[in-house]
């Protein structure tokens, strides 16, 4: 198992709002945390956000309840496709995102996110019935390339027909993907909306997963999220380059010596 | 909703009958094997406050030392190995540490180094080590797990050579430690406590007195009274101090306690937490024994012992982990003529007890 990680907190102006989520995350166990700004893609002026820096937001990161570290919080962009858009892989807005998500709103926008994007998470709606048909194929085709699906719990905190929402659709999604390649997370606004790791895993339960799946759930599955985050930013997953603050143009450089993890673009090693 | 929702997670419960005064006891392994112990907690019957001899083993259990950021390469300093492991009586786990979130290390006595490691640690130290038996889907937790005592792991071999280069200068794995020995055992622990920040700890003790305790009647050990499972959830509330009464305006808990019961007019629960060692414990059984053999109105007593939930081993060497819980405790319930019933209980991820 590894460390309990909560993929998705909304990102709000208000300052005091964000910094006690992240203080409610670190109290409740959570060792890593996701800011997530959402970018609708149909509005064709708007302009991708720009991630707040973490040191703006708060200068002291908490330490995490029962452990020695200070809890560690990236940077998550959520596109809401509703239409069929170009999606730039490569844009340079993205690069400044630790995690990059896709809610597909359309079957075949679902199909296009599962074979051919990007990303790391797909997310599924949770406060509508069931937009679309979830089928084993493009489900098959992701969990190839290492992508994982996401669910989110705190519309059903919020409203009771949310609720019902979120139970189907994420029991329909479990049938498909057998408890494979799924991450359980919050989207919450406020603190209030976050639960525990442990009460998020019997959550799991009620979706369908079996103990050790809706554990993996929490912990992971989000670390699988996180590396292949971070793959996304190297070339095959072996190499990664940085720019030089020196006048001589930017070199290439094998990944350093304290690297975290043999990280590999190759889907199937990513899950383990 | 599928039918698995009603199944809590797995948990094993061994229950045994045996008397103290039985040649074929294993009592006194079942205590040693529990290496680590962080509360021992004993129920007196129609008792308001706990007799001298009791209360002298209570405020006589060792005081442990906790070690702030001690990297665990020192436990395989040449001058600890033969002032403390080598004389077999050090007890060691490392403190803060979730069993299934981060790196734990565990001492034993007999001088087993046990590391549970997550997948990059693993990686980075470069030892060998098994998987871990609880992993799921994917390889995420190995364990390392290393005989300090053996001919291979002597200081200058090529085993000692390799563990000591991965934990000084490739993994550099620190953590917060607890440690204890139990004086006479030849031990010595203030070379390495010197070098670090160390502070000395005393076992805390708690003592509650419970008025009108309903409880199963126990009359003898011979007595078929009550099943273990409603039993030991009894033994819990009250230990946790939650009612037992079940009254229709409460909706806090429904436990009840089992039938047939009596009422006891006054208890004395008392309770230590640390790291408490096997020896006292066994030193708290003896002296129970004893006010056993005087006569009162109630002649049983009810002795807990709980494990460490984030202990990398639990009975014996054996692999722990947590699911939803790392319980791992026994409850010793004796009786006036020297006979015990003992329930050894253990969560998901864990092994069967001795």
């Amino acid at each position: 198992m590894s460390v309990f990680m909560d993929l998705n907190l909304s990102y709000t102006n208000d300052k005091s709002r964000m910094q006690s989520l992240i203080e409610t995350a670190a109290h409740l166990g959570y060792s890593t945390v996701a800011i997530n700004y959402t970018y609708e893609l149909t509005i064709k002026k708007s302009k991708v956000p720009v991630p707040t820096p973490i040191k703006d937001l708060m200068e002291k990161l908490p330490i995490v309840q029962g452990r020695c570290r200070p809890i560690r919080v990236l940077n998550r962009l959520t596109v809401v496709m509703s239409e069929q858009c170009h999606f730039k892989k490569t844009g340079r807005e993205f690069s400044a995102y630790d995690l990059l998500a896709v809610q597909p709103a359309t079957e075949k926008l679902f199909h296009v996110a599962c074979f051919t994007l990007d990303v790391d998470i797909i997310c599924i709606s949770v406060t509508e019935k069931r937009p679309f048909i979830i089928k084993r194929s493009p489900v098959n085709g992701a969990v190839e390339r290492g992508i994982m699906f996401e669910v989110s719990y705190s519309a059903a905190i919020r409203d009771s027909t949310m609720r019902r929402y979120t139970i189907a659709n994420a029991v329909s999604l479990v049938e498909t993907c057998k408890g494979k390649n799924l991450i359980l997370s919050s989207a919450a606004e406020k603190p209030l909306e976050l639960r525990g790791p442990y009460d998020i895993s019997n959550l799991g339960l009620l979706f369908g997963l079996s103990d050790g799946d809706a554990k993996e759930a929490v912990s992971s599955a989000c670390r699988s999220v996180v590396l292949h985050g971070e793959t996304r930013k190297t070339a095959g997953g072996i190499v990664h380059t940085m720019k030089c603050c020196s006048e001589t143009p930017d070199q290439q450089e094998a990944p350093p010596a304290d690297c975290e993890a043999p990280a590999a673009k190759r889907a199937k090693q990513l899950t383990e | 909703m599928r039918a698995e929702l009603d199944q809590t997670p797995r948990s094993l419960l061994v229950s045994e009958r045996s008397s103290f005064r039985d040649q074929k006891t294993r009592i006194r392994a079942q205590v040693e094997q529990l290496h680590f112990n962080y509360k021992v907690s004993v129920l007196l019957p129609e008792c308001c406050s706990a007799p001298p001899h009791l209360d002298s083993i209570f405020n006589t259990f060792n005081s442990f030392y906790l070690i702030r950021n001690l990297p665990v390469y020192e436990l395989l300093d040449k001058n600890f190995l033969e002032t403390a492991v080598y004389q077999g009586s050090v007890y060691g786990v490392s403190y803060r540490t979730r069993i299934d979130e981060d790196n734990c290390v565990a001492l034993t006595p007999k001088g087993h180094l046990t590391l549970s490691l997550d997948k990059d640690s693993f990686e980075i130290l470069g030892v060998e080590g098994k998987p871990s038996r609880f992993n799921h889907r994917t390889k995420c937790r190995f364990v390392v797990s290393v005989d300090l005592t053996d001919s291979s792991m002597a200081p200058g071999g090529r085993g000692y050579q390799r563990l000591l280069t991965g934990l000084r200068s490739r993994l550099q794995l620190k953590t917060d430690f607890l440690l204890s020995h139990y004086p006479g055992g030849g031990a010595s622990l203030q070379a390495l406590l010197s070098r670090y920040d160390w502070s000395e700890h005393r076992p805390q003790i708690s003592r509650h007195t419970l008025t009108d305790l309903s409880c199963p009647a126990l009359l003898t050990s011979d007595l078929q009274s009550c099943d273990p499972h409603s039993f030991m959830e009894w033994v819990g509330a009250v230990d946790a101090n939650v009612s037992c009464e079940n009254s229709s305006s409460s909706f806090l808990s429904s436990l009840v306690c089992p039938e047939p019961r009596t009422t006891v007019s006054r208890a004395l629960s008392v309770s230590v937490c640390g790291l408490l060692l096997p020896h006292d414990v066994h030193r708290l059984i003896q002296e129970i024994r004893c006010y056993l053999e005087q006569p009162h109105l109630e002649s049983w007593v009810c002795l807990t012992v709980h494990g460490y939930a984030d202990s990398p081993v639990s009975w014996g060497d054996n692999e722990h982990s947590v699911l939803k819980g790392g319980e791992n405790f026994y409850s010793l319930l004796m009786f006036q003529d020297d006979t015990y019933h003992l329930h050894l209980a253990t969560g998901a991820h864990d092994t069967c007890p001795p």
